[in-house]
């Protein structure tokens, strides 16, 4: 026969669960519910001023033949290209400031700084760095080069490499501190070892270095890709009309629109399930693959 | 122990509490009216004689700093002139005014008299957002059909099918002429015949000839510093030239016709083939707007509103009559305007109407409005008397009334009520300002695409 808890034991428990209560509740009302609720709406046009009408999967069938849906999502994925220029400038970055010098934890300071000044307040000072006739990076280019640097932000072949570049100097900080923390956690005898055999600093690098990061370089695309598919503000910032020929807008951007200039709050929640549902597989599918070749200890 | 307990239970009841507060608390400065049973309030609220039960309504805008100081003053002497009202004036950045409108009215909590325009307007008549103001008319003395300009009055009517006729369900704000400015002193250097008031005095190529002797590479790198003129309206030349971008009566997107592509090709030529004004890129580095201001550029369109910034220029600027198309002989802009309406659920909905009556009709605040250089008068006997002889820049205001009475046309979206159509048009329109295609080849393969967006949003 079990033995029932002390009575203290039992009140803290009480008392444990209201304190878990708060936030469950919380996730629960603000979280859980409008989720449910977005998923109702995907099945009805809504412009919010009428009551929803439910029109069964017309939205879902509409995502699908949407030439726009597309080409925000060829967009988005277009920008991820910044994911692999990002880590590989964050694991040199990562490798130099592992480095005993003076004044380390300053330049790891100013690198990380990027990453939690505010996107919005980021985005405005790159309109000027990027603008066409004054922007910094033109005029630099012609006085120093004689380049005439293109226009950034107001041509539809350059806007996205620009956003990659933005995003990019925004995001490699936060990467960097995560290669940094790998790179400490592998054991000097692998260093020594392969000095013993003759291996030049490259042949380090490659067979060491970059093989017991796996982890990290799985962390670092899982989020990543999750992340660039819910890039929003910058856009949202630079070319708050999506760009000329919508050539910047990305999914989400596309949802707001959807939702919050023409009020089809349906399609905007379709729009937004499909691309949940995108995000879901493509997380799983990295999952499956990184057995293959992400190396854990 | 005791003390302990009632300090956790505390904690707990704070955190759940304050979670509900937070969903609940906006929920009161939305509708604020705390009275009841006032619905329906018969008598003239006019009547300042007999103390009445004090009323209190909401009422939303947006606009510059500068605007919401205006109306700050117009809600004071409208609240002594009514003083049971008390009115909660709201004003939010233009950006984000319809995003907020309408998350607003999805909860229940529409403010009582809020802007409205186009678009807008057609979805809340049409869904009962707002009240048919119809039935108060008679009870204020401010509304005179006659005094207050056709064209703006129209914008608020609704039939209960389409807009233009029927019953008012707003009133207008202001009424928006679309005019073309130009920097008189440029062209007094440059020596070029100034653009007349009147209209069909000037034909396109009378604009073009200026333009290009306007245009100036000044420091001679082979880069255009000064423009002749910038962002000639496209909406404007298709009208002149007997065009439309949209049959509403049909429903038919016509830019597929001759009149539109020759009128939208000519357009696009003045900086392809003729290269007297900026390119949208240029326009991305700097936009036309900062290159008139800078006077970098002849003639550049205007609307009233931006009279204030413009008094500070370092330079002479007049408004003169769109040129006509030669070919029509008629010339063509278009005429904003914004309303006010009343949501169909006020509690208070005379105390509501009277507010936007006053705000709309009231002489004193019209007045103040246009010597701010906020709007065209509302009334017809004062912008043609004491607004048109008013002694600061544009000298030709006459220009501005010509538009309201006889060309000005409504803008491209009234009539619809999605407007993805509309974007998309303009977003992809850069495909013939870039010269990548003729305009009729871009029309003929973009007419489809826009009437099946046409079509989804506004059947």
């Amino acid at each position: 026969m079990k033995k029932r808890k002390p009575s203290y034991i039992r009140k803290e428990y009480a008392w444990a669960y209201l304190f878990v209560a708060a936030p469950v509740l919380g996730f629960l009302i603000f979280g859980v519910a409008p989720l449910i609720y977005s998923v109702w709406l995907s099945f009805t046009s809504w412009d919010l001023v009428t009551p929803p009408k439910y029109i069964g999967l017309e939205n879902y069938v509409e995502v699908f033949h949407d030439e726009k849906f597309y080409k925000s999502l060829y967009n988005t994925v277009f920008m991820m290209l910044g994911i692999p220029i990002g880590m590989i400038v964050a694991l040199l970055l990562a490798i130099m400031m592992n480095r005993p010098i003076k004044g380390i934890s300053f330049l790891r300071t100013i690198y990380y700084l990027p990453v939690i000044s505010p996107i919005i307040a980021v985005s405005l000072l790159w309109q000027w760095i990027l603008n066409q006739d004054y922007g910094l990076l033109n005029q630099t280019m012609w006085s120093w080069f004689g380049i005439q640097g293109p226009n950034w932000l107001g041509n539809a072949s350059w806007i996205k490499p620009s956003m990659i570049l933005i995003g990019v100097w925004g995001g490699v900080g936060g990467t960097m501190v995560l290669y940094l923390a790998g790179l400490q956690s592998i054991s000097t005898t692998y260093y020594e070892a392969a000095e013993v055999d003759g291996a030049s600093a490259f042949q380090k690098l490659r067979l060491i270095t970059i093989p017991l990061l796996t982890n990290i370089h799985f962390f670092v695309i899982v989020m990543g890709v999750i992340g660039a598919f819910q890039s929003f503000s910058q856009i949202y910032v630079l070319a708050g009309d999506g760009g000329p020929q919508y050539s910047a807008a990305t999914v989400v951007f596309y949802i707001f629109e959807n939702a919050f200039k023409y009020f089809n709050m349906g399609y905007a929640s379709a729009i937004a399930w499909v691309l949940g549902l995108i995000i879901f597989i493509v997380t799983l599918l990295q999952f499956r693959l990184s057995k293959k070749w992400v190396y854990n200890d | 122990m005791k003390k302990g307990l009632s300090v956790k239970l505390g904690l707990v009841l704070l955190l759940c509490f304050g979670m509900l507060l937070s969903a609940c608390s906006s929920t009161k400065d939305g509708n604020g009216s705390a009275t009841k049973g006032n619905v329906g309030n018969k008598e003239d609220a006019g009547a300042t004689t007999t103390p009445q039960e004090q009323v209190k309504i909401s009422f939303m805008g947006h606009g510059s700093p500068q605007e919401k100081d205006i109306f700050t003053k117009l809600i004071k002497s409208y609240e002594t002139k009514y003083p049971n009202v008390k009115v909660e004036y709201t004003s939010v950045p233009p950006a984000e005014y319809n995003q907020k409108l309408s998350t607003l009215i999805a909860s229940g909590k529409t403010p009582d008299v809020f802007y409205v325009s186009g678009p807008q307007f057609y979805k809340y008549a049409e869904a009962g957002t707002i009240q048919n103001l119809q039935p108060f008319l008679e009870t204020t003395e401010l509304f005179q059909e006659g005094n207050v300009w056709k064209q703006a009055l129209d914008r608020y009517r609704y039939d209960g099918k389409q807009l233009g006729q029927g019953d008012l369900y707003g009133l207008p704000k202001d009424v928006g002429p679309w005019a073309m400015a130009y920097n008189k002193t440029m062209f007094e250097e440059a020596g070029v015949e100034l653009p007349p008031a009147e209209v069909g005095k000037w034909t396109w190529d009378n604009w073009l000839d200026a333009a290009k002797k306007l245009t100036k590479d000044e420091n001679g790198d082979g880069k255009i510093d000064i423009y002749g003129g910038a962002n000639f309206n496209l909406d404007g030349a298709v009208w002149a030239s007997g065009g439309d971008f949209i049959d509403y009566s049909t429903g038919t997107i016509t830019i597929d016709t001759p009149e539109f592509t020759n009128a939208m090709q000519w357009v696009a030529d003045l900086r392809l083939k003729h290269k007297v004004s900026p390119s949208p890129e240029d326009e991305k580095a700097m936009n036309s707007y900062s290159r008139f201001v800078a006077g970098k550029v002849g003639m550049f369109p205007m609307g009233p509103w931006d009279q204030p910034a413009f008094w500070d220029l370092p330079f002479e600027w007049d408004i003169a009559a769109w040129p006509v198309n030669p070919a029509t002989g008629k010339a063509g802009t278009w005429v904003g305007s914004m309303g006010y309406s009343v949501s169909s659920k006020s509690k208070h909905a005379q105390e509501a109407f009277n507010l936007a009556a006053f705000l709309a009709l009231d002489v004193e605040g019209q007045k103040q409005n246009y010597e701010l250089g906020q709007a065209v008068p509302n009334l017809i006997d004062m912008a043609k008397g004491e607004f048109v002889s008013y002694d600061k820049a544009p000298a030709n205001r006459q220009v501005f009334l010509d538009i309201i009475e006889d060309y000005g046309h409504p803008t491209v979206d009234f009539g619809s009520k999605d407007t993805k159509w509309l974007d998309t048009f303009r977003q992809e329109a850069g495909q013939v300002w870039d010269g990548k295609m003729t305009a009729a080849e871009w029309a003929k393969e973009l007419q489809p695409k826009l009437q099946e967006l046409y079509d989804k949003g506004n059947k």
